[in-house]
This record gives C-alpha cells, structure tokens and sequence, in this order.
C-alpha cells in the first residue's frame, strides 16, 4: 500500500531519530535533537517534534539505562512534546499507554510530568496472543528493566505467549514485532529455552536491522541482557 | 489545540490524527521466509530448533 506524503515524512523522521538513539545505545553520548526543534521556523524542526512524539519514552531510553542525564534541550523537546501531544478522548489504548510512557519517564527525570494513575490494560488480559505480541511490540517503549505498569505484568504473566508471538512474527518477516517482542523477553522469567531468543535476535537483526526502528529495539534489548535486570 | 500541535500542522500537514495512527498500527500481512533465509538462520540458530520448524502449511489453492 501506499503511503502518503505525510505519513512518509513522518516515517521518515522517526526513523532519523530512531537511528540516533539507537546510535547512543550503543555507543554512550547524549541523545541530540536538531536545534530549536521546538521553536524553529522551518518544517523540518515541526517533524522532529511530531516524531519524538512517535519515538516516545524511547527518546530518552540511553539516559534510563545508563542513568545519566539527558541534554536540557532534549528534555526541555521531549517536555513539551508531552504536553502538546495528549492523547484524544477516543484515543487507541497503545496511544494513551505511549503518552503516559513519556510522562512517566519526564518524571524520572524532572520531577515533574504526569505520575498519573495507570491507563486500563485489560484489553490485553482477553487478547489472543498474536494481539498481545503485536501490541507489546507496539508497546516496546515501556520494556524497561525495574519500570513497573500494569502492560508489564500483562507481558510478565503470558512468557510462552509472547515467546510464540515472536516466532511468529520472525516467520511472517514482521521484523520490527520481532524486534519489541524480542525486547520484552529479554526482561521476562520463564522464556522457553528452546526459543533460542539470543540466536532469534541475531537473525532478526541479520535480516531486518537495517530499520532503524527495528536497530533501536535491538540495541535496547542488547543493552538491557547486559544490564541483567529484571522487569 | 495547543500551539505547537498547531504549528507542526501548518508546516508539515502532520495532524494529531497521523500521530496517533502511527502509534497505533495494524499488524501488517506476513511475508514467509525462502529457503536461503532458513540457510541463514540455520546458520546462525546454534544448538536451538524452535525458530527451524518448518513453515505451518498452507491452504490448497482450488
């Protein structure tokens, strides 16, 4: 199918993003975001906004896992980014999951933000588990080891599930499902040995890590087995 | 609508409704792999077999 204009610049931008962070993952620094991203004139700056609202918490996820502080200008982006992106009233569960995400991160890292009340995740209790590994791997963002929420404990309580989802998605060449599912499993106990998860990641990033969508959830699953920790 | 939603929808016709269907994508169909990629992943799956097993059949045509 074909995209349109917008979506296709949008796509577009989040990938740039994505590759920068996936950059700094795995090469340490600092997340950077274009200057005046939020008060430039031009239409370049205007996508960055729109695609670190896309990226969502994962902007700031090299700073998470290795515990320094992001650049004032990439939170200052990423806090107002927040605040003009709420989600709608009738807004997808992903949607209003991805925005609490950020909230959730802009606390850690300001004290301020959103420590809202979780959103409702029993969409995810009743779903069949190629729609739990298909929304998990939408979800990926909040796949941080020691962050708590009620989408973790879903993914926490359904291992083989989201271990089958997986393969699945390896099957159907959906390399970026494979990729968040990937990540999730990292942080779950009770993951199939069998599954050969290492080897899976491996694979998935041989044949689809030139996304740099599906990079960045490797570099995050990557970083998080080295980090040992659990969810 | 705040105004920095507004301004990126000016300049780049990025609405919130894009944002969101981005955030909220469909599952697209599933490509299966050929033979050289299962060599690959042969290759690359050491002592494991659950990523080898054979693709699930498909239906006859007709």
């Amino acid at each position: 199918m074909e995209q349109s204009g917008t979506s296709a610049l949008l796509q577009g931008a989040v990938q740039d993003l994505s590759s920068d962070v996936a950059s700094v993952l795995r090469d340490g620094g600092h997340v950077r975001l274009p200057d005046g991203a939020l008060d430039g004139p031009e239409a370049g700056h205007a996508i960055t906004v729109a695609a670190v609202r896309v990226l969502g918490a994962d902007l700031l996820l090299p700073h998470v896992l290795s515990r320094t502080a992001p650049l004032p200008d990439t939170l200052d982006a990423f806090q107002r980014t927040v605040e003009t992106f709420p989600p709608r009233s009738d807004a997808a569960p992903t949607v209003v999951w991805s925005h609490w995400a950020m909230g959730r991160t802009l606390h850690r890292f300001d004290g301020t933000g959103t420590a809202t009340a979780e959103p409702d995740a029993d969409w995810l209790g009743t779903a069949t588990w190629q729609l739990l590994t298909h929304q998990l791997a939408v979800l990926a963002p909040l796949a941080v080891p020691g962050e708590d929420s009620a989408v973790a404990r879903a993914a926490r309580g359904r291992p083989v599930d989201v271990a089958r989802g997986f393969v699945r998605a390896v099957r159907r060449r959906d390399w970026l499902q494979a990729a968040g599912a990937g990540r999730w499993l990292t942080l779950l106990d009770g993951v199939p040995q069998t599954l050969g998860l290492e080897s899976g990641l491996d694979f998935v990033e041989l044949m689809g890590g030139g996304d740099p969508r599906v990079a960045l959830q490797l570099e995050a699953a990557r970083a998080m087995r080295w980090a040992g920790a659990p969810v | 609508m705040p105004s920095t939603d507004r301004t990126v929808e000016e300049l780049t016709g990025i609405t919130s409704v894009d944002i969101e269907a981005a955030l909220d994508p469909t599952e697209p169909d599933g490509v299966y792999r050929d033979s050289r990629e299962c060599a690959a992943l042969a290759l690359t799956s050491g002592t494991t077999s659950l990523l080898l097993s054979p693709p699930a059949p498909r239906p006859k045509k007709g």
